[in-house]
């Protein structure tokens, strides 16, 4: 318990990790559940690998003598810009290539391999840095600098902005594209407003807490809300809730065995998961 | 079908079809404001195909598409199978989008909006359903529900593809009911339907779909012994 209220104290020396880890947690769940909504979870694995592909391309380019930015600043930037750059550019592919069923899931997957296969590749072509590098394509939130620190609740206060004002409009195109199109509204510009913020949410966030946590705060907290919640409100905010509790319960965790960051945080949600599915089928069986 | 001063929906010489491929041809078609028109055909014909071109959601290939009168507001009832049940929405939800065409981003949904959701739910007769989970309605209570999500779109005509499709017979004969008292009540209504024997005596024109050809009139005449011989005999030609 001590150790669960230093995490709060002011003196504590990795809480802008634990805060920035927390308002992921909150966030990406807001953005992963039109992933789960519009049966496209598989795209919430492939997308935080393409983004990782895209910061070891980065590191790749800036080993080879292509700067883009400031000395001081480059790592960073080259890293954040190739993450953002890969994620878009794999995301309007996609979406160009449009939702027909049936090879959605093999574009998906073929994205997937390549992006994990290029991810590799870059490292292993890369004789600089390698150890740098993994530490950001682990997500090495512990490390995380002020300024990083104040970008990530920057960014992510937009991202949760973005999509809770425009909740219905995103619900809308999502369920019924048919019935928003006879009521005037511009499904296309909606979709790629949603699919910016799922590539923003993705491309900082493989940066700072790695593909695997990204995925998992995604994918599990929607998947564990929506075994018990009624409406897209109640939908949204216990998402959100599940994700932001995971990521403190993980953090703490994390300290208190000295546990790998990433892989606690998404075992906890998984949990919270197992829970949630068991209450509502012992509810199912028994009647409320 | 003969023009009039109150057209609301004109198609000349317009072939719809997908990406390009036209699934009917050379049409010509006009939909009278305040009729009643349903459309028939087999599987296949491409009677979802009009009805969409028609609101607007697939774009007319050749040919034109106009209304006369300023484009109207459609209130679309769409096949209830289409819309995924993995949406934790309640029914209310759904319907409350129908006043999303009256509403900017940004912007709540006033309280005289959830108003006009919750009166079309009383008009579908679906107020009860309101609470409940989209996803855990029967076919006929989705139904309902989606009818009044259409009503909550004000309409000028409602647009309803394959409504009783999978339904029983009595939650089927309900939902013509309705759809007639709002006929009644001066509501242009478009019905796809297979149902010859639920829409006969209902229906004031009748529009059959079959060999990419849209053949039309006075539902008396197109419900004739002979016509539906006619028509069967050109599906299978």
């Amino acid at each position: 318990m001590d150790l669960f209220l230093e995490m709060f104290s002011y003196d504590f020396l990795l809480r802008h990790a634990l805060y920035a880890s927390v308002i992921i947690g909150f966030v990406c769940p807001l953005v992963g559940v039109y992933l789960v909504l519009r049966r496209l979870v598989f795209l919430g694995v492939a997308l935080p690998q393409i983004s990782a592909a895209g910061i070891a391309f980065a590191y790749l380019m800036h080993t080879l003598g292509i700067h883009l930015y400031p000395h001081q600043e480059e790592e960073q930037l080259m890293a954040l810009t190739g993450s953002v750059l890969f994620v878009v550019i794999a995301l309007v592919i996609l979406a160009s290539l449009g939702q027909g069923r049936g090879l959605v899931e093999g574009r998906v997957g073929v994205a997937y391999a390549a992006a994990a296969a290029g991810s590799i590749l870059f490292v292993a072509a890369n004789p600089y840095g390698e150890s740098t590098l993994l530490a950001l394509l682990r997500g090495e939130v512990l490390g995380m600098s002020l300024s990083q620190f104040w970008a990530t609740v920057c960014i992510y206060s937009g991202i949760a902005l973005g999509t809770l004002l425009f909740q219905k409009e995103f619900t809308f195109v999502s369920f019924d594209r048919e019935m928003a199109i006879t009521l005037g509204k511009n499904v296309m510009a909606w979709d790629f407003c949603l699919y910016v913020i799922i590539g923003l949410a993705i491309a900082f966030g493989v940066m700072t807490v790695g593909p695997l946590l990204i995925f998992g705060f995604l994918v599990v907290p929607p998947l564990a809300a929506r075994q018990i919640t009624k409406g897209m409100w109640p939908f949204l905010l216990i998402s959100s809730l599940i994700g932001g509790l995971t990521a403190l319960v993980g953090f703490y965790l994390s300290l208190r065995w000295d546990l790998p960051l990433g892989p606690t945080d998404v075992a906890v949600a998984c949990v919270i998961l197992g829970i949630t599915a068991a209450g509502k089928a012992i509810i199912a069986r028994f009647g409320r | 079908m003969s023009g009039s001063p109150e057209t609301l929906v004109r198609l000349t010489d317009a072939s719809v079809g997908y990406n390009g491929a036209a699934v009917l041809e050379q049409m010509n078609l006009e939909i009278r404001r305040g009729s009643f028109v349903a459309l028939l055909g087999p599987n296949g014909s491409g009677k979802s195909t009009l009805m969409k071109a028609i609101v607007g959601i697939l774009p007319v290939l050749t040919g034109k598409l106009e209304y006369p009168s300023g484009t109207p507001r459609f209130g679309y009832v769409p096949q209830r199978d289409t819309l995924d049940p993995v949406y934790p929405l309640t029914a209310f939800e759904v319907v409350l989008m129908g006043t999303y065409g009256s509403i900017r981003p940004f912007s709540v949904v006033k309280r005289a909006l959830r108003a006009r959701a919750m009166q079309a739910l009383r008009d579908a007769r679906a107020e009860p359903l309101a609470g409940r989970l989209f996803a855990d309605l029967s076919g006929g209570e989705r139904q309902r529900v989606l009818i009044a999500r259409a009503l909550a779109t004000d309409p000028e005509c409602l647009v309803l593809d394959e409504p009783v499709a999978g339904i029983d017979q009595p939650t089927t004969e309900a939902i013509i009911q309705l759809a007639t008292a709002l006929n009644r009540n001066g509501m242009t209504i478009l019905l796809v339907s297979h149902h010859l024997a639920t829409l006969r005596g209902r229906v004031d024109e009748v529009v059959w779909i079959a060999g990419r050809k849209v053949v039309g009139g006075p539902a008396a005449a197109m419900l004739s012994t002979d016509k539906l011989a006619e028509m069967l005999i050109s599906e299978k030609i």
